[in-house]
């Protein structure tokens, strides 16, 4: 069989997730109505408070400042946003944020669908056990592990004036290593690809094998161009969870250059006299990328978070 | 992703795969082992070694450190020293500490039922076939994709006190504005308005999913029967998302158990303790106090009451099968 052939099978097998149902019985008339509603009613409860963030945005002081609240700005200061990135370095933070988020995602995707597929589709010794200790670490709650992995920062030897027993200096405290390395895979991840790649036939792989095809080549040519979707789920909740983290960027750095987004806004907000229409226009900017990510990509988040919780 | 606390996915998801642990490509037999098995197993073990190194060092070394700080007397600057059950002897003597885990506890009642009631009425009336079904979908799971941080922000605007959007809504309507998070009364409620809100996205989300596997043949029956709407959703729909209702229900706890983000912005745990988490409170004694062996304790807690939550589960789940 010829690669063409092997991926024109897997495909014709619907590799993919979530079988989507049309419902049986579709409301009608005065129903219908009524659902939908009650649904824009909840809907706007759930927008109104990003519909407020951007309008605040986008008000003077002195608008702010009046009670009861003008709902639509009498005056739209779109230089709110230039103003705000004089008054805190947010492009920097963004970049910073968009760095991590996209390093992590990278390493996430390559070295997690590597270690998924050979739990799926490899048999070696240990294995099983490797898998059970995964599965025993995803129920691990980030508040059990926090303060030790800090001390790994911390002491990691030879980093940052430490000497060999990690003594003397700090570490890897304030360093681009600590925002990218202990966040850059999850067993979590793993898992998922793993899921994944189980749910791909046999056949391809006894095919390739005849052909006389390595086992690395069977993993990068033929069965992860098959879980593209799936590849596109898990980088997406990556990204998204690395792009909206906060403690740990929190805890591991102190200056400015290396501050991301969620920890940037934080530290405006604290400063003395919140400035809100300045501090409404910074978390816009930290929100509006994950949700022209989500509208763009919404397949495939949705297909993450149900898949992940149902399988 | 080691470090979010929104993924709630962990501890049901690992349920699920412990049972199917079985491999799918387990050897036929082993007598021989040819060269080219030989290769394979070397390549396997390859492909999962940065990752075994990574989970090793990252989350495995961690979690027995824990354990272990949660014995000593550590701040850093000199070595840890051992002191037997101290660290938890103190805790539970801690006023503040005792009432963090009320507060977790309070939190976790109100945010996960209330929250999943709207869930699941709202995956019904979308599972509908309506036109705007897709923009319904995205405005309720919006606030999930968000940064807590950011959208607990636009909230500490909302409960402002002097221009706040929330009092202006309810002095139009005729009731008295509230101090909200500097209010010890409202702080808590404030809060948990904040989670069940937030929460909503992700539980219909599984909801809806678990309703496309209702067999429809069940509701063509019902309607034959003229069952009217309201009586098909108490009794085929209710009945046939209880395994649904039940995984929501135990992913919601443990992640409401780990609140952080939106009681480090809104409130630091204030005031007068009246938000504070046992989450919060391990952030306190560990980068405020540096009291890095009684944080460790106080994980150690958190980790026993959810290790609690998912065992009950597991029990639950064997029981039903």
């Amino acid at each position: 069989m010829t690669l063409p052939t092997i991926k024109a099978l897997a495909i014709s097998e619907q590799v993919t997730v979530v079988p989507r149902k049309r419902w049986f019985h579709h409301a009608k008339g005065r129903q219908a109505a009524l659902i939908n509603v009650a649904l824009t009613l909840g809907s706007i409860t759930m927008l109104v408070p990003f519909l407020w963030m951007v309008l605040t945005s986008l008000k003077s002081p002195a608008e702010l400042a009046q009670f009861p609240p003008t709902f639509f700005p009498q005056e739209w200061m779109f230089s709110n946003y230039a103003a705000t990135l004089d008054a805190a370095p947010f492009g920097l933070y963004f970049r910073n944020s968009f760095v991590i988020a996209t390093t992590h995602t990278l390493i996430t995707v390559v070295l997690g669908s590597m270690a998924g597929y050979a739990l799926a589709r490899i048999y070696f010794k240990g294995r099983e056990a490797i898998f059970l200790a995964f599965i025993a670490m995803l129920m691990i709650p980030t508040y059990t592990k926090i303060v030790p992995q800090f001390l790994l920062v911390k002491f990691m030897p030879l980093f940052g004036g430490n000497d060999i027993l990690g003594q003397g200096g700090s570490g890897w405290l304030d360093t681009w290593w600590a925002l990218i390395i202990p966040g850059g895979l999850s067993a979590s991840a793993i898992f998922l690809f793993r899921q994944f790649y189980l749910s791909l036939p046999k056949d391809l792989e006894e095919a390739a094998r005849i052909d006389g095809l390595g086992e690395f080549r069977i993993f990068s040519q033929i069965y992860t161009p098959l879980i593209k979707p799936a590849i596109a789920t898990v980088g997406l909740l990556t990204f998204q969870e690395s792009w909206n983290n906060f403690l740990w960027p929190l805890l591991v750095t102190t200056s400015s250059d290396l501050r991301v987004i969620q920890v940037g806004l934080a530290v405006f907000q604290q400063l003395d006299n919140t400035q809100w229409q300045y501090l409404m226009a910074g978390t816009t900017m930290a929100t509006v990328p994950m949700v022209i990510l989500f509208i763009f990509a919404q397949k495939y988040f949705i297909q993450g978070f149900t898949n992940a919780g149902i399988k | 992703m080691t470090t979010t606390e929104r993924h709630p996915i962990r501890g049901a998801e690992a349920a699920a795969a412990a049972k199917q642990a079985s491999p799918s490509t387990a050897p036929k037999k082993r007598k021989r082992i040819s060269a080219a098995e030989k290769k394979r197993r070397r390549a396997g073990w390859l492909m999962i070694t940065p990752s075994v190194i990574h989970v090793g060092l990252w989350t495995l070394i961690p979690v027995i450190a824990t354990f272990y700080l949660s014995f000593t007397d550590y701040g850093i600057f000199a070595a840890p020293k051992w002191i037997w059950f101290d660290n938890y002897v103190e805790m539970f003597n801690d006023a503040v500490f005792m009432q963090s885990i009320g507060n977790t506890i309070w939190y976790t009642f109100w945010t996960v039922p209330v929250s999943m009631a709207v869930a699941v009425v709202v995956a019904v009336l979308l599972n509908q076939g309506l036109k705007l079904q897709k923009f319904y979908r995205t405005a309720f799971f919006l606030p999930q994709v968000t940064a807590t941080v950011a959208i607990a922000m636009v909230w500490l605007w909302i409960f402002n006190p002097q221009y706040g959007l929330l009092n202006a809504m309810l002095e139009t309507i005729g009731l008295p504005g509230q101090a909200w998070l500097v209010d010890p009364k409202w702080a808590l409620p404030a809060v948990i308005l904040v989670g069940a809100w937030q929460g909503i996205g992700i539980k219909m989300l599984i909801y809806i999913a678990a309703l496309q596997n209702i067999d429809e043949s069940l509701y063509e029956a019902a309607s034959l029967d003229g069952a009217s709407s309201i009586r098909k959703f108490f009794s085929i729909t209710v009945p046939m998302l209880k395994p649904a209702t039940f995984f929501v229900f135990i992913i919601s706890i443990i992640g409401a158990f780990q609140v952080f983000d939106q009681i480090y912005v809104l409130t630091d745990g204030g005031p007068a303790n009246a938000t504070t988490m046992m989450t919060y409170e391990v952030y306190r004694s560990a980068f405020q106090e540096f009291r890095m062996g009684m944080a460790s304790a106080q994980s150690v807690v958190l980790f026993a009451f959810l290790l609690f939550v998912t065992l009950i589960s597991r029990r639950v789940t064997k029981e039903e099968d």
